[in-house]
């Protein structure tokens, strides 16, 4: 038995020896190792004969013998196949420059949404519910219910657009018209912004368009004064800019607000110091922004003695093309993918 | 408005550390908006005073001459092309290194030692036009150089100094006091600087109208509302002439030109006390009914259809809605916005009837507005005008005609009609609210002092301020409490006011579904599907009515259009998406584009349109709209319609489009049409657009487009949440694969196999043979090939073979049944 297992296991290796392919390995392997007559197998089926103290004996070597020809075999196995693959680099080699064909066209999301988003989420995490109203509003909400009266010139056909057989509809000319329609929703208190469309009737060129996008916020609570005004906006527009920014206050006139501001934020391009982006003023004028008038609350239902609020708001449609650098409004509205398609 | 350093400097002392740009800066953070300062003659260095020694012509050239210029150290030889340029006379002499307009346009040039026509010229010497100074000295001839003999300046002395042009000019951003009628003139702003500076503010006091008797003045207001106040007084003795050069210089600083010292008295008024004024020719005014000396004066309502030729000689057609000031016989004057050309003050004017009144604000603007002509006076009236200025502006304006017109003297009493009230509170005020709101602790004395130097009246009683509101802050702008705030705050400095964040509740913030619905959708169109964002206008053309065969009446239409070719409102977003693809499809093989805006729909009722009334605004909902076209793509709708099952699987519903051939209007495909269908509900639309539309809009290509309606899509869908656990058992599948007929819809038969039997799990068709690219003709006429993969699976055990071979089995009946198919 002893001889058996010798010598299959010097001839196992030296046909491994031999051994230049894996076809040959197959081969190699069906001689020693095939179920029906290989030869390793043969001499394991008989160790059956065997009894007693040769078969234990006998059987563990066997399995030795069998096991360590199969590590062997392996090996060999390994060794082959690794050959094999040695020159993928070459024979398998790709341009991996290349796109892939035909080449997927990538969508695109327009400017103005980039940067609403940008606010939509800086409002959010500052505790604002986001929400938008009716393009088309009547002049209570966009005007008398925001204390603007009948004489403002805001109110005249040459600045708003008025629908045929409805006049006192209009398509609102600032978001404004949400004021009291937020606080009517939600009640008090109250922190909102409320992004969106607004038209003014005007001639259009590079810098006008009589369409465009106005964010505003407004946050109603008891005790509202100046200083929380300037500390939230601060607040937002440092979220929105991801830095510190240094803004002003100096007078502006809204009827909505009493007091009414606009506010400058200290130019992030130059740091104050004057550049043609400021134009050398240090400053650029970002936003308008006041208290609440009390005649908004009032409108709203509001008693101006419990409730006071604040309000901001500032132009989308600048703030995109500030970011973007776009020179000319109109592309906005152009539909012209080859604009669209750099977003 | 332009607004004059040395005018202000008339009314408050300020200290000469003061910089003007100083003052500037501090008018712009605490009174309006400053958007510009200019420094008079900052581009006149090394422009002198020069004299002419010596003329001669110019050997090679006739139109040109040669002159020795003295510049008070020396002759330059200067080449002129000048016409009076004569010997002695006294030039503005631009040496080399100054900065000129060559024939007054373009940009600033420095010049530079030049050989003209063959002879070396040292410098030049200037037109008014050349060197900025073209409305104080107006050519008369073209070639015609700045005489300055008239002057007394030393050659040698800089052209700034000589003309005395020292003063600064500020360019006020006229949007930043529509609010502040009280600054629309130089006395105002300076009432303003002095508060800022706390500095005294010299006193307005002209000295009373001394009446004459010889002319009768009667003034008769017909309409009070529109003219609460008329004030006027004639002149006689007037010697109609220049101004002097202070007057002129005055005018000319803040961008008026002088015309006469009558005209000019006028607008130096409107921009001292803001009050715009108007000088009659009484001569013109006299009626012939009128024998007397004297005129009768009238603040009417204009005739429907009556015709007007105001001083710029154009002619207007009036209005009811217009006031005029007129004689018995004719109107005179467009109240408020213009004189008439009939009686404007001539060179041989010598009696002139002033006018200094109040018109109504509203009334003036639209008057102007509607007519086209904005003027200094109009502008001036809509901001709510202090009716008591009308007198001092009248005071004011006679001492000056009789101070520039020694022969002139009072010949009518001052006729003064008025009816007019202004609201001066007293406003009360707490120290505890101003604090409050402002967010600061500011001392009582301080309030006080603030609303004293702004000319409040301010009586202290028991803690409570009773304010009260100067006249001139009393037309509009001061009214409440929060008012008076804001002018403490401002004046105090908004600089000073230190920076807090309330104090808020961490709820967190309610989400409005629609806003993550529209960007979760906006992400999933463009990040997986490849759609390209747009934004429309959301006006449309009226094309639209007839190409797609829309029904006018259901579109909404602007009153004023900023185009005529687009009035109308969008009620879908695929009009102007088509003309998107139009225009697109030049430069790209393939658009794949789309928006989410608002529509409006005439027919359906929205929100409420205002509190006190049960109107309701048109229905406005948030839609959202694909286009897809592209070269040698037959059927676009499955490019569309893929996206919004792509869309739609990412919620918990259950969709499906089903065929429409019928809609509004005649646009769509009427085969290739469906509607979407959510939980049952139709939300929107998936179509082509008919070939004949595409062919009328110029599109070459199939175009397939959607229109879904996030509104009505909201109330749907949910949050996904569908998963089903893992089953334990394998499942198997099978195809099948037969010949149907064509109209046979890939619903129909997915509803139909999903209940053949609770192994089948699912159903995915994979493959459909287009009978009509069916070369060989093995598909028969009418009918098409499809081919779906079966998924069956127990949840109990493993299946066998046999058991699936007989649902399989089953499953192909019924398609042989229901259907009528051929399987293959």
């Amino acid at each position: 038995m002893q001889e058996t297992l010798d010598k299959i296991k010097k001839e196992f290796i030296k046909g491994l020896d031999e051994v230049k392919e894996v076809l040959q390995l197959e081969e190699l392997e069906q001689k020693f190792f095939s179920r029906k007559s290989g030869e390793m197998t043969e001499a394991m089926k008989s160790l059956k004969k065997l009894s007693g103290d040769a078969k234990a004996e006998f059987g563990k070597l066997a399995n030795e013998v069998k096991k360590e020809l199969e590590d062997l075999y392996g090996k060999k196995k390994n060794e082959l196949e690794k050959n094999k693959m040695g020159d993928l680099a070459d024979s398998e080699s790709i341009d991996v420059t290349q796109p892939n064909l035909p080449k997927k066209e990538n969508g695109s999301l327009h400017p103005e949404t980039l940067v609403l988003r940008e606010m939509e989420e800086v409002s959010r995490n500052m505790g604002f519910i986001v929400e938008d109203g009716p393009e088309l509003d009547s002049d209570y909400f966009s005007f008398e219910a925001l204390n603007i009266p009948d004489s403002h010139p805001a109110r005249d056909s040459q600045d708003t657009f008025y629908i045929k057989g409805h006049p006192n509809w209009c398509m609102r000319p600032h978001v404004s018209n949400m004021q009291v329609r937020m606080i009517q929703k939600y009640g008090t208190p109250l922190r909102v912004a409320y992004p969106g469309r607004t038209f003014r009737n005007e001639a259009t060129d590079a810098s006008h368009d009589h369409t465009f996008y106005q964010f505003e916020a407004l946050v109603i609570d008891k005790d509202i004064n100046v200083g929380n005004l300037i500390g939230i906006i601060k607040e937002l527009l440092s979220g929105l800019y991801k830095k510190d920014v240094e803004v002003r206050l100096r007078p502006g006139y809204f009827p909505f607000v009493e007091p009414g501001f606009e506010m400058d934020m200290k130019c992030l391009i130059c740091e104050g110091q004057g550049c043609g982006a400021c134009g050398h003023s240090g400053w650029v004028e970002t936003l308008g922004c006041g208290l609440v008038h009390p005649k908004v609350l009032e409108a709203a239902g509001l008693d101006p003695k419990e409730w006071s609020g604040l309000a901001f708001g500032m132009g989308l449609t600048r703030l995109a093309m500030q970011k973007y650098r776009i020179e000319d409004i109109r592309h906005l509205q152009s539909g012209d993918l080859r604009f669209l398609k750099q977003f | 408005m332009l607004l004059s350093y040395n005018w202000i400097k008339n009314y408050v002392d300020l200290p000469d550390s003061l910089t003007p740009e100083e003052l500037g800066l501090k008018l712009t953070m605490s009174t309006v908006e400053v958007e510009g300062v200019e420094k008079q003659g900052k581009d006149l260095e090394n422009i002198v005073v020069g004299i002419v020694k010596k003329v001669e012509k110019h050997p090679d050239a006739d139109k040109l001459q040669l002159c020795r210029v003295y510049d008070g150290t020396e002759d330059w030889q200067v080449v002129c092309g000048g016409s009076n340029v004569v010997k002695n006379m006294k030039v503005a002499l631009g040496r080399i290194g100054a900065k000129v307009k060559w024939h007054g346009e373009g940009d600033l040039i420095e010049l530079t030692k030049a050989k003209i026509r063959g002879v070396e010229s040292f410098g030049m010497i200037c037109a008014s036009s050349e060197i900025g100074l073209g409305d104080m000295f107006p050519l008369e001839g073209e070639k015609e150089i700045l005489d300055l003999s008239s002057i007394e300046a030393k050659a040698g002395t800089t052209i700034a100094k000589a003309l005395e042009l020292d003063d600064v000019v500020y360019d006020i951003d006229n949007k930043s006091m529509t609010h502040r009628p009280d600054l629309w003139g130089h006395y105002g702003m300076s009432r303003e600087v002095a508060a800022l500076y706390n500095k005294k503010l010299v006193s307005y006091n002209p000295p009373a109208i001394k009446p004459g008797k010889e002319f009768k003045i009667k003034v008769d207001i017909k309409d009070t509302k529109l003219c609460p106040r008329y004030m006027a007084v004639a002149i006689d003795g007037i010697k109609v002439e220049p101004s002097p050069d202070w007057l002129q210089k005055k005018l000319l600083a803040v961008g008026l030109n002088p015309i006469n010292n009558i005209v000019d008295i006028t607008n130096y008024i409107l921009f001292d006390l803001g009050q715009p004024m108007h000088a009659f020719d009484a001569a013109h005014l006299k009626g012939k009914k009128n024998k007397e000396k004297g005129v009768n004066i009238l603040a009417r309502r204009a005739e429907v259809g009556e015709k007007f030729v105001t001083l710029d000689e154009k002619e207007h057609d009036l209005t009811n809605e217009d006031l005029v000031i007129a004689t018995e016989e004719k109107a005179v004057a467009l109240a408020g916005v213009m004189g008439g050309l009939n009686s404007e003050i001539k060179n041989d004017t010598t009696t002139i009837v002033f006018e200094s009144a109040n018109f109504d604000a509203l009334n003036t603007r639209r008057t102007a507005t509607r007519l086209g002509i904005r003027t200094d006076s109009s502008s001036r009236f809509e901001k709510s005008l202090d009716a008591n200025n009308c007198e001092l502006a009248l005071k004011r304006a006679v001492e000056l005609t009789l101070e520039l017109c020694p022969n002139a003297k009072v010949v009518s009493s001052v006729a003064d009609e008025s009816n007019f009230s202004l609201n001066q509170g007293p406003i009360e005020l707490s120290l505890e609210f101003i604090n409050k709101k402002i967010g600061v602790e500011l001392e009582k004395k301080q309030v006080v002092k603030i609303l004293e130097s702004l000319g409040f009246d301010v009586k202290d009683k028991k803690d409570i301020l009773f304010v009260t509101v100067p006249t001139w802050r009393a037309t509009k702008d001061i009214s409440i409490a929060e008012d008076l705030v804001e002018e403490v705050a401002r004046i105090y400095g908004y600089g000073n006011i230190e920076t807090v964040l309330p104090t808020f509740s961490i709820t967190p913030p309610e989400r409005n579904e629609l806003k993550t619905l529209e960007n979760k959708i906006k992400d999933i169109l463009s990040l997986e599907f490849g759609f390209n964002e747009v934004y429309n206008y959301s006006f449309i053309s009226p094309k639209w009515i007839e190409i797609a065969g829309l029904d006018e009446d259901s579109l909404i239409e602007l009153d004023n259009p900023v185009a005529k070719d687009r009035p109308y409102l969008r009620r879908s977003l695929w009009p102007n998406m088509l003309e998107n693809v139009e225009k697109n499809l030049h430069e790209f093989d393939s658009v794949k584009i789309f928006e989410v805006g608002q529509v409006f729909d005439k027919n359906n009722p929205g929100v409420r349109a205002a509190d006190n009334s049960d109107e309701l605004l048109p229905r406005q909902d948030l839609m959202l709209g694909l286009a897809f076209a592209s070269k040698g793509v037959g059927k676009p709708f499955y490019e569309v319609s893929s996206a919004i099952s792509g869309i739609l699987d990412n919620f918990n519903c259950d969709y499906e489009l089903k065929a429409k051939s019928e809609m509004e209007g005649e646009f769509i495909h009427p085969g290739r049409t469906a509607e979407v269908i959510v939980n049952g509900e139709v939300v929107g639309a998936v179509g082509e657009i008919h070939p004949v539309t595409l062919y009328k809009i110029g599109i070459d290509e199939r175009t397939a487009v959607v229109e879904i309606s996030l509104n009505k899509l909201i109330e749907q869908v949910a949050e996904k949440n569908n998963y089903k656990k893992l089953s334990v058992y394998p499942a198997v599948e099978r195809d099948v694969a037969f010949l149907v007929d064509k109209k046979v819809t890939n619903t129909e038969i997915s509803e139909k196999l999903k209940n053949v039997d609770e192994l089948v799990k699912g159903i995915e068709l994979f493959d459909v043979y287009d009978p009509s690219a069916d070369a060989q003709g093995k598909i028969p006429e009418g009918k098409k090939s499809m081919a779906y993969h079966i998924t069956y699976r127990s949840d109990e055990k493993t299946l066998e073979s046999k058991e699936i071979d007989k649902i399989h089995e089953k499953l192909t009946k019924v398609l042989v049944d229901d259907f009528d198919v051929e399987i293959r």
